[in-house]
């Protein structure tokens, strides 16, 4: 039995997510080959370092009023109150720094600028590492839990070593008499959460694994994969300005920061629409949802 | 005491037994009155007189009844087992359905997990939704665990 598609409703939410990216990204493609075939003779524009995307920013906009209203839907005392108003704090600091990170570096305009790289960096981090960490205890709880395999841990693994070069550069760099910059101390203090990040994801992946391919599934495996680009994205952004300086590093910084953007929003939007499946359901019959383990998390 | 008026208890046992039953009043009593039970049993003591149409009534009324519950209780599980794999997924089961559990525990600790991912109202809604036209009593303590 499959149920008909549906995009009206806030329970859509999540088709309407992947649509998006999915067009946003064949469009960006499409203007990368353009200007590849074309020789490379005009510039594109994009964001400067920093800064971000009207898109990635709305993106996140629409995480953080999802997560606002997934969060409604755990009253004070609900075991999973916590990790969701850690998640929309989250969201709501990746919002502010894609505001805020428009403003000019100087003054108190470049100390509220400065503010919001750090709420929208490491502290963000920060606070999705307690909300994983919240969730991880609650499905170890209902017997989810598992260990974490040779491949979890490889990618923990290239993320530390990832972080280690990235401390390696900066101290040469400093070393040298070149100083790295605010804005690269900001990202380089966020590294060593953004490994423990991984790990936790690692054992989301694990847990989710053993749970399946359900609504409550999906929404986890959205966050893992969030902070699995989240990680790619930052190791890409490092790699690609060492060996392919001809690329246009803006337009790949839109190019990965959205897909995570759109992989963060999904965490509430599927959480809603399985609130809403559950009570708003929309005849008797079931989704025809693959029983197996998702594709994704394997 | 039973393995001991049977002669069943052991030797070790059996010296224990008799010399705790040499000082003990109480226990002295018991084993009488356990005897006297055999005593009775073994020479076909006069059953209390039946009535055996009524009792009969009876005992189909109670298999009517276990038969209802019974598929009241697979109709429940079946519905369960749907929940979860639509909101958790099919490998979930082989958690939450832990080989030997009975339905209202199927019910208890599915009612649990949709409430913690998904929230009271949510929850409430599913175990309405998977209650519904269903004949099935089950304690308060029971859906509240």
């Amino acid at each position: 039995m499959t149920r008909k598609v549906n995009l009206d409703g806030i329970e859509s939410a999540p088709r309407w997510i992947v649509m998006f990216l999915g067009a946003y990204s064949i469009v960006h493609l499409f203007v990368l080959y353009l200007w590849n075939a074309a020789g490379q003779a005009f510039s594109i524009q994009g964001t400067s370092d920093g800064t971000s995307a009207l898109s990635v920013t709305g993106m996140a906009a629409v995480g953080l009023w999802l997560c606002l209203v997934a969060l409604r839907s755990f009253p004070k005392g609900a075991k999973l109150r916590s990790a969701w108003v850690l998640m929309t704090i989250a969201a709501a600091a990746q919002t502010a720094w894609g505001v805020l990170a428009q403003l000019p570096g100087t003054g108190l305009t470049g100390q509220i600028r400065m503010a919001t790289l750090i709420a929208g960096g490491p502290m963000r981090l920060a606070v999705l590492a307690a909300a994983m960490l919240a969730v991880l205890r609650i499905l170890r709880k209902f017997g989810f839990q598992s260990r974490p395999s040779a491949t979890d841990w490889a990618v923990s693994g290239i993320a530390g070593l990832f972080t280690l070069c990235r401390f390696g550069e900066a101290a040469m760099a400093s070393l040298a008499g070149k100083s790295p910059g605010v804005d690269n101390w900001i990202s380089l203090s966020g590294l060593p959460i953004l490994c423990v990040l991984l790990f936790e994801a690692m054992l989301l992946r694990q847990s989710v694994l053993r749970m399946g391919n359900g609504l409550i599934a999906r929404c986890w495996i959205a966050l893992v994969w969030g902070i699995l680009l989240t990680g790619a994205g930052e190791l890409a952004l490092w790699v690609i300005p060492h060996d392919l300086q001809s690329l246009p590093l803006a337009m790949f910084g839109t190019l990965f920061r959205l897909p995570i953007a759109a992989a963060f929003a999904l965490v509430p939007a599927y959480q809603v629409a399985a609130q809403r499946r559950a009570t708003h359901p929309a005849g008797g019959q079931p989704e025809d949802l693959p029983a197996g383990v998702p594709a994704l998390a394997r | 005491m039973v393995a001991f008026c049977d002669a069943e208890a052991g030797a070790g046992r059996s010296r224990r037994a008799a010399k705790h039953l040499a000082k003990c009043d109480t226990c002295r009593d018991r084993l009488q009155r356990i005897r006297g039970e055999k005593d009775a049993l073994s020479a076909g003591a006069p059953i209390a007189v039946m009535d055996s149409r009524r009792d009969l009534a009876e005992v189909l009324s109670a298999i009517a009844g276990w038969r209802g519950l019974s598929g009241a209780a697979s109709e429940l599980r079946r519905r369960l087992q749907r929940q979860i794999e639509t909101y958790c997924g099919a490998p979930a089961l082989l958690v939450v359905q832990q080989p030997g559990v009975r339905a209202e525990e199927l019910l208890g600790k599915t009612g649990e997990i949709l409430e913690v991912f998904l929230g009271p109202a949510a929850a409430e809604a599913l175990s309405d939704d998977v209650l519904r036209g269903l004949d099935w009593a089950v304690p308060a303590a029971e859906i509240s665990r």
